[in-house]
Parts: C-alpha cells; sequence; structure tokens
C-alpha cells in the first residue's frame, strides 16, 4: 500500500513547480497552463484525502469534480482574454501589454 | 495486463512490489513532463507536455480509487482544455518566447521563492502524523457518486451549471470581433 503521504508529496511537488511557472513566464498562455498545474496538484490532494479519511460519501472526489468544472470555464474565458488582447495589441507577452499602464 | 503481472509473479516480484514500481515510476514520469512545461521554450511543446502530465495525473487518480475522475480528467482536460489552448497558440503568433537573457534574474528569483514554499510544503508534510488508513474502506462506486451529486450536493452542482453557462456566455462576448 503506498502511503499518503507520498500522494500528498506529489502534489506538493507539482504545485511549486505550477508556482515556478507562473512566475516566470511571459507568455500569457504558458501562465495559463500553470495554472492548470496548480489546480491539478490541488485535486490530488482533495481525491488523496477522500480515500485515506474514511468518508463514505465520496465529498472529496465530488469537489474535485467541481475543481475540474471552475478550471474549464475559467481556461475558456482566460484564453478568451488572451485572443481579445493580441487582437487588440498584437502581443501576448506580459511585460508588452501595458495600456491600462500609466 | 494480468499475463504479465503473473510472468513477473514466477520471477519473484510479488503483486505488491509492480503496484508500488508502476506507481513510484508513473510520479516520476508526471513530475518530469510538469517539468518540462514550466521549462520548455517553445510554447507548442508546452502544450504538448501538459497534455502528457495531464494523462500521468488521470493514472495517478486510478491509483486513488477514483476512477471515474480520471475518466473525466481525459476527457475534459486532455480532449477539451489542451486542445483549446492549442487553438490559442495557433491563433497568437510568439511560439518562441523571448531571449533566455532576461529570463536569468526573474528565474533565479520565482525558482527561490517555488523553492522555499516547496521545502515548507515537505516539512509540514513529513511533520504531521496521519490517520492510519481503514483497511475495509470500500472505494466509492459510480452510482453512489452519481447519487450523492443529485441528492446531497443538489445545490452546488446547479451552481456549476450557471457558473458554466457564464463562463459560456462571457467566452461569445469578450471573444468576439468589433464592428468596424
Amino acid at each position: 500500500m503506498i502511503p499518503q503521504s507520498h500522494f500528498l508529496l506529489l502534489g506538493a511537488s507539482l504545485f511549486s513547480i505550477g508556482i515556478f511557472g507562473v512566475l516566470t513566464r511571459r507568455n500569457a498562455i504558458g501562465i495559463l497552463m500553470s495554472i492548470e498545474l496548480i489546480l491539478n496538484a490541488a485535486n490530488i490532494n482533495l481525491i488523496t484525502f477522500d480515500k485515506f479519511s474514511g468518508n463514505p460519501d465520496g465529498l472529496g472526489q465530488i469537489f474535485a469534480l467541481f475543481v475540474i468544472a471552475i478550471a474549464a470555464a475559467s481556461a475558456v474565458v482566460g484564453l478568451c482574454l488572451v485572443i481579445s488582447i493580441y487582437r487588440n495589441s498584437k502581443t501576448i507577452l506580459i511585460n508588452k501589454i501595458n495600456l491600462m499602464k500609466w | 495486463m494480468s499475463g504479465l503481472i503473473h510472468l513477473l509473479n514466477n520471477y519473484g516480484l510479488s503483486h505488491e512490489v509492480i503496484i508500488k514500481a508502476t506507481f513510484y515510476f508513473i510520479a516520476g514520469l508526471t513530475l518530469l513532463f510538469a517539468l518540462f512545461v514550466v521549462l520548455s521554450r517553445n510554447i507548442f511543446h508546452v502544450a504538448v507536455y501538459l497534455a502528457a502530465t495531464l494523462v500521468g495525473i488521470a493514472c495517478i487518480y486510478l491509483y486513488l480509487d477514483a476512477e471515474f475522475l480520471a475518466v473525466v480528467q481525459v476527457l475534459i482536460y486532455v480532449g477539451a482544455i489542451v486542445t483549446l489552448f492549442i487553438f490559442t497558440i495557433m491563433l497568437t503568433a510568439d511560439i518562441d518566447t523571448g531571449s533566455i537573457r532576461g529570463m536569468i534574474r526573474r528565474v533565479s528569483a520565482s525558482a527561490l521563492v517555488s523553492l522555499a514554499l516547496f521545502f515548507i510544503l515537505i516539512k509540514v508534510i513529513t511533520m504531521t502524523t496521519w490517520k492510519v488508513v481503514l483497511p475495509g474502506n470500500a472505494p466509492i462506486s459510480l452510482s453512489e457518486l452519481g447519487k450523492s451529486l443529485m441528492l446531497n450536493y443538489a445545490l452546488p452542482f446547479e451552481v456549476i451549471s450557471l457558473i458554466s453557462l457564464a463562463a459560456l456566455i462571457g467566452a461569445i462576448v469578450i471573444g468576439k470581433a468589433e464592428k468596424r
């Protein structure tokens, strides 16, 4: 049996990698992808706690389903914003988007 | 698959050992692909690595007795979201992301932040004494999951559908080309 802490360590590593990606990427699409990594790390933790807590009604799995739905919605709206920004300023590098900077 | 396990059993490898070995192999591969997602320069390659990472996470879900979640992960993430990412990459230019020289300072600062976070998390996870696993804890079946989604958690389910509708309409409004 694989211990609970190893799943949690996998989630923590994925989360840290995602944070690193959010901080380093300049491409807006790359940042959105790193956010997906972070959300998946959270999902691994939720399902791990669901399995190892002995809670019979599967609340963790339902919560993970909701997280997936929210992630899909956020990806859709985020990518639409990226396309809209590209249409207006011909770039998606976030250090070149300075329309609202004074 | 079972024939393979039987074959390996003959070489003195027990079922338990095989399950553990495949788990650590898949987990390591997933982390490797996640690192590629973060480090790769070409944004199109990043999308492909992201798909591989998400498939690896779906395999991890199988180890956690969450078969439905694994299927949903592959369907929604790999099937829909990664496709959406690739479409957006195709619609916008800038496949290659910037020079490496301007990256060094940003990379070192953010590596410091994320490594510090990582070590704090490891410390917390290893220091905590987790509750002992209940041995006879049966995995949740799909029908039980559906029942509790329709009975106990019906209101959040409806709210999620509203959010999806709002995202749909918002995406159309934002993405619509303006008349000139």
